[in-house]
């Protein structure tokens, strides 16, 4: 009966060929305008490591006195001092955490085939790229005394290594980061996620680093941090080392926690770690205080989706129920001047029940198609989207879960949009319109 | 077969109360032809429309193959109605964008028979019809009579037991509502029970039994024994037979 009832709709909709385009443009118009907004709410709020977000936790130290506030809605600086980040770092739990830090480069080959670019780098620990599902094309991270001696050796992703090298096996080769010469160890697949989740300092969707390099080098080459550097007391900071030294927050810093329990013990190891910190005279504090957040609350804690962003989806939304309204006005108009079929139809057995089943089949034929249409206009919406400023060019897409989304919101609004005139022309009384055809 | 006591039907608006049938009883026995006659107004399609369970009654009892109607919900009495009743209408009441056989589908469609049956009844019924040639023609395209003659055959695909006839003939000339009648008269002595309304005194009298209803009430009731010459009843065949 289904296939018939798609029959059917399909006749009505060529019967009355001006009234259902018109209905099928009031849907585009307003899915296009609500998947827009949606999709792009949808890539700022999704998960972006969803298999393990919740044990990679970002840890937050409050090494201030006593008093001192911060901008944040807990007092606690975003980011870690160089001590506190080293000392973390070489604690022997857990087993893989990292520090890091966004800096940046002039690339370029020392020779004229490549012209020089400036590109941004990460500074970091060899445990970041398997704590942040990084997968190795070609070669693997540096070891652990290429680490600790601050080998001039670099990783990086395969867009950079098509760029310069198209995209071969470049392992091994050298590349000029400023005018010390690097050695490629490791190609990365390209990143692709659409919230920067591990370094918001820049904007939660600024475009992930094509340049890896160990964090040691940040000391033996003085490399300055392309992000924020924070402090909340006059310090004296003249040379690099009195940086390196000074209670100013420039690091970030991730710990993988898989189990509750592990979650506790390092709970306790960094209430302890403060505890002695404080003993030592480093600040004036009386009360411990952390936080470890897990990449959602991470998120969550820097606002990444702005109430302006769920704004804008609730007017979308709003938009869209406009249209609907039109189109259950259009709907009510065409399914009552079908009664006299309907009343045809129940005479000859139809019940209520298939009457109203032949039009909600006739009104979702009209969403999807409506939703059809309406994926081609989001495409339209997020292309403007993305020409307006490329800080939005990894956000302004719909995944397959919003293409799928798309006509089953469609759908879903037509049906809704459908119930009342769908339920007035089954309760069409036959004998009326049966002498007066 | 069908047993109508004391019905009564009572339109009502804010201000008048219209009884359009007042204790209108009636039994119908199975293979019956009945045509019923009365004025304009006289509540001839509303007694149709009852019997054929297309509007409530207001009061009363009709029982249907032993069925009380009036205790079915509005699902279970479009259950009935499309497995016992075939109606054929005055304007014919075809749907305009299905061809004829699609028109003929509608009431096997709604009662689910399966699309091979479907198609050996439909074809049988526009054979039965002689506009099986036509099948695929659209309404418009095809006479009055030719119209009417589609419309018997979707009453008569259902194989229904009534078949309910309201001015059969009311649309078309005298020619064709002659064939009509006796495509009526044909199904008729194969067995299904007709009760049909008209104003053409000469078309009820060839029915075996008529009823006259004048303001909502059973007036008159006559038993042909002699039927016009040249029109075959159930009775006459048996006689000749």
């Amino acid at each position: 009966m289904f296939i018939h009832y798609l029959d059917l709709s399909w006749r009505s909709l060529r019967r009355t060929p001006l009234i259902s385009a018109l209905m099928i443009a009031a849907i585009a118009v307003g899915i296009g305008i609500t998947m827009t907004s949606l999709s792009v709410y949808h890539m700022m709020s999704m998960d972006p490591i969803p298999h393990k977000s919740d044990r990679l936790f970002h840890v937050q130290l409050n090494t201030m006195d006593e008093g001192r506030t911060w901008t944040t809605e807990d007092n606690l600086p975003y980011q870690l001092t160089y001590t506190d980040a080293m000392n973390l770092y070489n604690a022997d739990f857990p087993e893989r955490k990292t520090m890091s830090m966004r800096t940046g480069f002039s690339v370029h080959m020392n020779s004229s085939e490549v012209k020089p670019f400036l590109e941004g780098a990460r500074a970091t620990g060899r445990e970041f790229f398997a704590m942040f599902d990084l997968d190795f094309v070609h070669g693997a991270s540096w070891t652990e005394n290429q680490q600790i001696n601050a080998s001039p050796v670099v990783v990086i992703n395969q867009e950079l290594n098509e760029r310069l090298f198209g995209g071969e096996n470049s392992v091994g080769r050298q590349i000029y980061l400023d005018d010390e010469s690097y050695e490629i160890i490791g190609i990365v697949k390209n990143w692709e996620i659409h919230t920067k989740y591990y370094d918001l300092n820049n904007g939660a969707f600024n475009r992930m680093e094509k340049i890896f390099v160990p964090f040691s080098l940040v000391v033996s080459k003085e490399l300055s941090s392309w992000g924020n550097t924070n402090g909340w007391k006059f310090e004296d900071v003249r040379t690099f080392q009195d940086h390196l030294q000074s209670e100013q927050f420039w690091i970030q810093f991730w710990a993988e926690l898989d189990t509750p329990e592990e979650q506790q013990i390092y709970s306790d190891y960094l209430r302890t770690y403060l505890s002695e910190q404080a003993t030592k005279g480093r600040f004036e504090r009386e009360t411990v205080q952390f936080a470890l957040r897990n990449v959602n609350q991470w998120l969550e804690y820097n606002n990444v989706v702005t109430e302006d962003n769920r704004v804008l989806v609730g007017l979308s939304f709003m938009f869209l129920t406009v249209c609907l309204a039109n189109i259950l006005g259009l709907m009510l108009g065409k399914f009552l001047r079908r009664a006299p079929e309907v009343g045809v139809r129940r005479a000859l057995g139809a019940s209520k029940r298939q009457i109203f089943a032949q039009h909600l089949v006739e009104v979702s034929v009209l969403g999807l198609l409506g939703g059809l249409f309406g994926i081609g206009i989001a495409q339209l919406g997020l292309w403007g989207v993305r020409q307006t400023y490329s800080y939005y060019s990894a956000l302004a897409t719909m995944d397959t879960y919003m293409l799928l989304a798309a006509p089953a919101i469609a759908i879903g609004a037509c049906v809704i949009a459908g119930l009342y005139p769908a339920w007035l022309v089954c309760r069409t009384t036959p004998a009326i319109y049966l002498k007066t055809q | 077969m069908l047993k109508m006591k004391n019905i009564n039907k009572v339109y009502q608006t804010e201000k008048v109360q219209t009884h359009a049938l007042r204790d209108f009883s009636l039994d119908v026995e199975e293979g019956e032809f009945i045509a019923v006659t009365g004025p304009s107004g006289s509540g001839k399609t509303t007694f149709l429309n009852i019997a054929g369970m297309l509007e409530p009654f207001t009061k009363g009892q009709y029982l249907l193959d032993d069925v009380d109607v009036g205790t079915l919900s509005d699902n279970q009495r479009a259950d009935l109605r499309n497995q016992k009743i075939g109606f054929i209408f005055q304007g014919f009441n075809l749907i305009p964008d299905l061809n004829l056989y699609e028109n003929v589908e509608v009431p096997l469609r709604y009662r689910g028979i399966k699309s091979a049956e479907r198609k050996r009844r439909i074809e049988n019924c526009l054979e039965k019809v002689g506009l099986a040639s036509r099948a695929k023609h659209l309404p418009q395209q095809l006479s009055g009579g030719q119209q009417q003659r589609v419309a018997i055959a979707r009453a008569l695909a259902g194989e229904p037991r009534f078949l309910l006839a309201d001015e059969p003939t009311g649309n078309l000339d005298s020619l064709m509502a002659r064939q009509v009648m006796e495509l009526l008269e044909d199904i008729n002595r194969e067995g299904a029970t007709i009760i049909m309304v008209t104003h053409d005194a000469e078309l009820a009298r060839r029915a075996p039994r008529n009823i006259q209803v004048v303001d909502g009430q059973l007036a008159d009731f006559t038993l042909y024994q002699s039927r016009p010459s040249g029109v075959v009843t159930p009775a006459n065949v048996a006689v000749e037979a």
